[in-house]
């Protein structure tokens, strides 16, 4: 069941009616309901994987129980690796196996050594890569003595599976979430009307710029070796706004239904293609995910407390294992890689912090210049996007080489049938609209805002593609 | 809860509205577009006199020279649909009577396509603009699935088609903005590919023993007094489960196997399409034997 399908437009209003107007007695009821609701959701794409999640669930919060309880530390340690062993034993067994297993076949034959390696037959359960992390920061923040356990199942439960971030988040925390699980939510007018603008702008950006940039970048990539390098370069800037009007449209969705229910969630995007250098960028997208890393991997390693040296490899650990967490793909490696590199140059200037303030426009030379390293990050971050749409690596490399000797610049008719400048309008219209709502959370908001929201359906009616593409691309992960 | 309730219904009303000034403005520009496609040429246009119409599909958009038949003094024209299946021929035969053409001649390539009586959705979208403003397409509709969303809701069938009647698409048509679609009288010739696929297998294709579409086009044209030819036109020699053709001669025993009047690969542009030379020994042949 997608947020972007007919069946979500009957399921959504019907779990609204339910959780105020039947199950609103008190928290325990409305928590009862969603969690209902969430387990339908899950299991309208693959009910078997069901029983995965409430295991998974079960076992993080009895392990988050013990912990708590547990009189000796090495009592509490075994508990606790018990759960971060168990957790990343099922994320590697279905997202990892078989990419490490075929990967150490093939060294093996590198060096002359036959082996042919046993794969698993299995598909990757849907938002694994999310609820795995949920449970994870929660044991985490237990050891830690962060937190205190949750001994209500049901409201730990809603925390791990509440519907609107199962499947691709954002990656909440326990701090954040089930503080509010555990009262009762009363209808609030603004919070609710706040919901409808994202849910709104958020289908905006998915079927209006991601649905329509997909077949173009598809086309351009699946055929790259045919194409020339505005028709590349068109395709790799299609592909950055395809996985932004995707990623950040699913979040503004899941965050506006959410408001719906009271609840509120991360913020997940905050225009990151306005960003002025790449750790700006990474503050700016997917922040729920950079948080996570930062709190649970990069800190933990040391951060920036130790010595260049140490800071370097935590910088390189960091964003290799955030790319792997994207896929079990060596080209998510490579974007991961990428990314730590454009970051170098920073952490070693000590200039990752300097773009911390609203960005701010005047006549003057200044603006020149930010407006410059916008668009200079933009390019960066699109070829590094080259990788993470690539099929292999050589791939994305012969992509790029093919930009820079091709030198043909003359407009393409793709295989959707299409010319590869068509959608240049579109997202250039689309990116003054970001610019002028920099500063907003929801863009729809403010003054005119039913006239905006009048817009927005019209856009998503008359501009929306939907025959040719629904899935969102993060559900994969 | 009331408020919020009220500013939901709005919210609904407002969308409801936008559907219906979309669904008035999108048909009105198709209801007045006549050189994008042959649907919008049948359905924009009235009275015309034909000595053969060609229908069917890609292998009778590609295999017909239409101008073959004008130079032998024949008034003639391509209405093949590359990817439609006979729902969408039959369509636009009734289409053509709806709108008072006199036609002695059918020709109607009935092969591969015989062996389904759906619709090809990708063609038969370009119907739904004047499914309001045409009784013959909305009852050739009524049985679908879909019909009720596609007749009753507003600016459906243009969300549900967007990449063959949407935003694009409308776009143009407002524009008047030419298609090569009716160029030469609306067939379209093909060139021969170096690389082409020339192999196929319709080893497990059967023509269905009634083809509802096939027979409705064969009792249109008893009806209204036109001369029906049904033919089957050539495929590539390299294709596995030729027999086929003999199934269908088994099971339509009045339509013509041409399928072996071309057979070298050089006439080919692709295993189930001939190039343009392809097509000209072929319509010289059909010339010879009907007219």
């Amino acid at each position: 069941m997608f947020f972007n399908s007919i069946a979500f437009a009957i399921f959504l209003p019907i779990v609204f009616f339910l959780y105020w107007f039947v199950f609103n007695k008190n928290k325990s009821t409305q928590n009862a309901l969603l969690i209902i609701a969430s387990y339908y959701f899950y299991s309208c794409w693959d009910w078997r994987f069901l029983f995965l999640l409430v295991f998974s669930t079960f076992l993080d919060y009895y392990t988050g129980i013990q912990i708590e309880k547990g009189k000796s530390e090495k009592s509490r340690k075994f508990w606790f690796w018990l759960s971060i062993l168990v957790n990343l034993g099922f994320l590697g067994l279905f997202k990892y196996y078989n990419f490490f297993a075929s990967s150490f076949s093939e060294l093996l034959n590198s060096v002359g050594i036959k082996a042919s390696p046993i794969l698993l037959n299995v598909i990757l359960p849907v938002g694994i890569s999310f609820y795995t992390f949920h449970g994870l920061s929660y044991v985490i923040d237990i050891y830690f003595k962060r937190i205190k356990a949750e001994y209500n199942f049901v409201d730990y439960s809603l925390f791990v599976s509440y519907f609107p971030l199962l499947v691709a988040g954002p990656i909440e925390r326990a701090t954040h979430l089930l503080p509010q699980v555990k009262v009762k939510r009363e209808f609030n007018f603004e919070t609710a009307k706040e919901g409808i603008y994202q849910i709104i702008w958020g289908l905006v950006k998915k079927v209006v710029i991601a649905d329509t940039c997909a077949p173009y970048a598809n086309a351009i990539f699946d055929n790259y070796t045919s194409m020339n390098s505005f028709s590349l370069i068109m395709g790799a800037v299609y592909f950055a706004f395809q996985i932004y009007g995707d990623f950040s449209g699913y979040s503004d969705i899941a965050l506006g239904v959410s408001k719906l229910f009271g609840l509120d969630l991360l913020r997940n995007f905050n225009y990151p293609y306005f960003s002025r250098d790449i750790a700006e960028f990474w503050r700016r997208w997917h922040i729920s995910l950079s948080s996570w890393f930062r709190d649970y991997l990069y800190i933990p390693l040391g951060g920036s407390k130790g010595g260049l040296w140490m800071k370097i490899r935590n910088t390189f650990i960091i964003f290799v294992v955030s790319g792997f967490w994207h896929g079990a793909n060596w080209t998510y490696i490579a974007w991961g890689f990428i990314n730590a590199v454009y970051f170098l140059p920073l952490l070693l200037t000590k200039s990752n912090r300097n773009n911390i303030e609203d960005i701010v426009l005047k006549r003057n030379f200044d603006s020149v210049k930010v407006l410059l390293s916008i668009l200079s990050t933009f390019l960066i971050t699109c070829v590094a996007w080259v990788f993470f749409r690539a099929k292999t690596i050589s791939d994305a490399f012969f992509y790029l080489k093919r930009v820079l000797v091709n030198r043909d610049f003359s407009f393409q008719y793709l295989d959707n049938e299409r010319y590869s400048y068509e959608l240049l309008l579109l997202i250039g219209l689309f990116v003054l609209i970001e610019w002028n709502n920099r500063n907003k959370i929801q863009p729809l908001s403010g003054k005119w805002s039913m006239l905006k929201v009048a817009l927005a359906i019209l856009a998503i009616m008359a501009f929306g593609t939907f025959s040719d593409y629904k899935e969102f691309i993060y559900f994969q992960f | 809860m009331k408020k919020f309730l009220i500013y939901i219904t709005k919210i609904i009303l407002v969308t409801i509205l936008i559907a219906f000034l979309l669904d008035g403005l999108y048909t009105y520009i198709f209801m007045h577009s006549n050189n994008r496609g042959k649907i919008e040429k049948v359905f924009n246009s009235k009275d015309q006199k034909y000595d053969v119409v060609i229908l069917g599909s890609s292998r009778a958009n590609n295999h017909f020279v239409a101008q073959m038949f004008e130079e032998k003094g024949l008034k003639a024209f391509n209405y093949g649909m590359s990817g439609g299946h006979l729902f969408e021929a039959s369509l636009m035969l009734k289409l053509m009577i709806e709108r008072k053409y006199e036609i002695k001649n059918v020709i109607l390539e009935a092969d591969l396509n015989l062996s389904n009586d759906h619709q090809a959705e990708g063609i038969s979208a370009l119907f739904l603009p004047y499914i309001h403003n045409s009784q013959i397409i909305k009852e050739h509709f009524k049985e679908e699935n879909d019909f009720a969303e596609l007749y009753y809701l507003p600016f459906y069938r243009y969300i549900k088609y967007d990449n063959k009647i949407g935003f694009r698409e409308t776009l143009f048509a407002a524009f008047q903005k030419k298609t090569n679609t009716l160029d030469n009288l609306g067939y379209y010739p093909l060139v021969k590919h170096e690389n082409a696929n020339m192999k196929n297998n319709i080893v497990n294709l059967n023509p269905l023993i009634h083809n509802k579409y096939y027979e409705e086009i064969k009792s249109i044209c008893k009806a209204n007094n036109i001369n029906f030819i049904a033919v089957m036109t050539p495929i590539c020699e390299n294709t596995k489960g030729m027999n086929y053709f003999e199934k269908v001669k088994k099971v339509y025993p009045e339509i013509h196997n041409y399928e072996n009047v071309v057979i070298e690969d050089k006439y080919f542009s692709s295993c189930g399409h001939m190039n343009d030379a392809g097509a000209r020994i072929f319509t010289a042949k059909i010339l010879n034997d009907f007219f």
